[in-house]
């Protein structure tokens, strides 16, 4: 029943709006970072699971969206529409050029140039005055998305809330369509079957293209909402911890899951925020974390509950279950 | 500084760079395998040298030796748990696991070796002397013959020995590998032993000349790809080739254009390579 869907993921959508309420107040910072974290893997989600292509360049996408931001903010005097409207634009262009650049290349290929693009954007991000230096872009205004007698302002975390969660709302309602997309289901043929693809007279190449260039915006938004939240923009955001982080929220519940990353991400920030053990150890797991589901649970977590699900299901007759093999990548 | 004293410096780079990038070439162009925490492992390396040297005590050849030992043993621990994933030749996760191991790596690097810059100094790196007019030291000069040593038996047991012939018969189709006999698992592991041992290999050597942070290892995982990629991918000799060639352009660019921008430099060349021959030797293995 369509009908019935809806009016639960409607009332699903608003309990969440209530979360930080009932977890207490101090949630509040924690819950817009997950928010806004979910929403920067989300754009790799969709390269990841569903192109089936590796890029390490969503940190610079991310950073992208924030830089914009930034400047905009401090030099243009712009306000959160116009920072966005430059946010959107800075990462999709970026993405165009890259993915102009990588557009025959494949597979570990592609992964590189894109890990190279990564790390060379970090360097010029020290090195460039223009976007700060080493010291980055300090004093973001406050966040105003005021529209003529209507105020949308947020001085700190549990104003920023409505924002972070309508952002993250907006970005799964953007991928679930996707996804549904002529554009999501050419992706996943790209990527299952090319030659089949291929026959069937699809670009491959232009549809790798169109979901990298769509993937990027996505992550910039993140960008562009965590300037304001920390109001400050540096070349901090070019860490390989974003990438891991991103890399691993996709990968820890399952692929091609709608909350997939989302609760994965809450999974390791929760970790991070409740139960951390300094930065040095929180980042032997994170990355322990990521190893481990690839190299023995490529399922992630969905998988391993299947699994366990499928042992007491079939425990009663004698013969054991064959093991499904599993679909990796 | 003069042209030859940059064309001297840029040939002492180039030959550090072949040596970072050769575990990665033979990684790739034997086995097609990939390792994107190439760089955290020569982080490693160097930290592991620096270790055995000045809290240790150890004289510096050995503290070679120990690096060699600490990534030879890494990079078999790295294959052991990616085993699975090898065989498959599932290379989009093992492109991630690898990742994954890199941030591993600098969180425990953080932990053992702490936030302080180090420097590893060798007996080699103090006997200095003039060439044309530019102050080399022996280190470098130590550089320079065991990246020449090293290719030149790589590419003997590589392209003529048995060896490379089992190895490459290995990555060519694993399945009947396996079928003639071979312990396919086996070279994989020894594979990425090597690749292991050789990067320790060159941080133990190249690092005196940098201070060593966690945080290195960025720089040197890009120099690795536009080695790979300009010499074709998996060549050895194209290798040593394309190491001294990004070594002169790099030293040629910092000197006279943007010491700052070098790495942005090299990454120029490689997208440059990769426009311009993106069916030559890239595309041509990877859509396989």
């Amino acid at each position: 029943m369509p009908g019935w869907r809806s009016l639960a993921l409607l009332a699903a959508a608003i309990a969440g709006f209530f979360l930080p309420q009932i977890l207490g107040g101090a949630a509040y910072g924690a819950l817009v970072v997950i928010a806004l974290f979910a929403v920067m893997a989300y754009g790799l989600d969709i390269v990841l699971a569903d192109l089936g292509e590796v890029s390490l360049a969503h940190t610079v996408f991310f950073a992208a969206g924030a830089y914009a931001t930034g400047l905009l903010a401090t030099r243009a005097g712009f306000g959160a529409w116009g920072t966005l409207a430059g946010a959107v634009i800075a990462a999709a262009v970026i993405a165009a050029l890259l993915g102009l650049l990588t557009l025959r290349l494949r597979e570990f290929v592609f992964s590189l140039v894109t890990y190279a693009a990564a790390v060379v954007a970090a360097a010029v991000a020290h090195n460039w005055d223009f976007l700060g230096g080493s010291d980055g872009i300090v004093g973001i205004p406050q966040f105003d998305l005021s529209i003529g007698p209507l105020s949308l302002v947020a001085r700190n975390d549990v104003e920023m809330w409505p924002y972070a969660y309508g952002l993250l709302l907006l970005v799964l309602y953007l991928v679930a369509r996707f996804r549904r997309s002529r554009l999501g289901i050419l992706a996943v043929m790209a990527h299952l079957n090319p030659r089949l693809a291929t026959m069937s007279g699809v670009d491959i190449a232009r549809v790798r293209l169109a979901v990298f260039v769509l993937s990027a915006p996505v992550t910039a938004l993140a960008g562009w909402l965590y300037a304001y939240q920390r109001a400050y923009v540096g070349p901090d955001l070019f860490e390989t911890y974003f990438l891991v982080l991103m890399l691993t929220a996709v990968v820890l519940v399952g692929r091609r899951l709608l909350l997939g990353p989302l609760i994965g991400m809450a999974l390791v920030l929760g970790q991070e925020k409740f139960l951390s053990f300094g930065g040095d150890v929180d980042a032997i797991i994170l990355g322990s974390v990521l190893i481990i589901v690839l190299a023995f649970f490529p399922g992630g977590l969905a998988g391993i509950w299947a699994l366990i699900f499928r042992r007491r299901e079939t425990a009663a007759p004698a013969a054991p279950a064959a093991p499904r093999p599993e679909n990796a990548t | 500084m003069s042209l030859v004293q940059q064309l001297i410096n840029g040939l002492i780079l180039g030959h550090a760079y072949a040596l970072i990038a050769i575990g990665w070439t033979v990684l790739l162009g034997v086995a097609r395998l990939v390792n994107f925490g190439h760089g955290q492992m020569y982080m490693i390396g160097a930290f592991m040298a620096w270790w055995a040297t000045a809290p240790l005590g150890l004289p510096y050849p050995l503290a070679i030796l120990v690096a060699i030992g600490a990534g030879l043993l890494l990079g078999l621990v790295m294959q052991m748990v990616m085993l699975r994933l090898t065989l498959e030749q599932n290379l989009v996760s093992i492109m991630i696991v690898t990742l994954g191991f890199g941030h591993v790596l600098r969180g425990a690097a953080a932990l053992a070796f702490g936030g302080t810059p180090q420097i590893l100094e060798t007996p080699l790196s103090l006997v200095e002397f003039e060439i044309a007019g530019a102050w080399i030291t022996a280190q470098d000069l130590l550089i320079v013959g065991a990246a020449i040593l090293v290719f030149a038996l790589l590419r003997l047991v590589v392209e003529h020995g048995r060896l490379g012939r089992t190895a490459r018969m290995v990555a060519e189709d694993p399945k009947l590998a396996q079928l003639a006999g071979i312990n396919v698992k086996r070279v994989y592991l020894a594979v990425f032993a090597f690749e292991g041992a050789a990067v320790a290999l060159a941080a133990a050597l190249v690092a005196p000349r940098t201070p060593i942070l966690t945080s290195i290892g960025f720089e040197e995982v890009i120099v690795t790809f536009v080695v790979v990629v300009l010499g074709g991918i998996g060549s050895v000799m194209g290798s040593y080739v394309a190491g001294v060639g990004l070594g002169l352009f790099t030293a040629l660019f910092g000197g006279f254009v943007s010491p700052a921008y070098t790495t942005a430099a090299a990454f120029a060349v490689l997208i440059v390579v990769l426009v311009l021959r993106p069916g030559g030797l890239a595309s041509a293995r990877a859509v396989r």
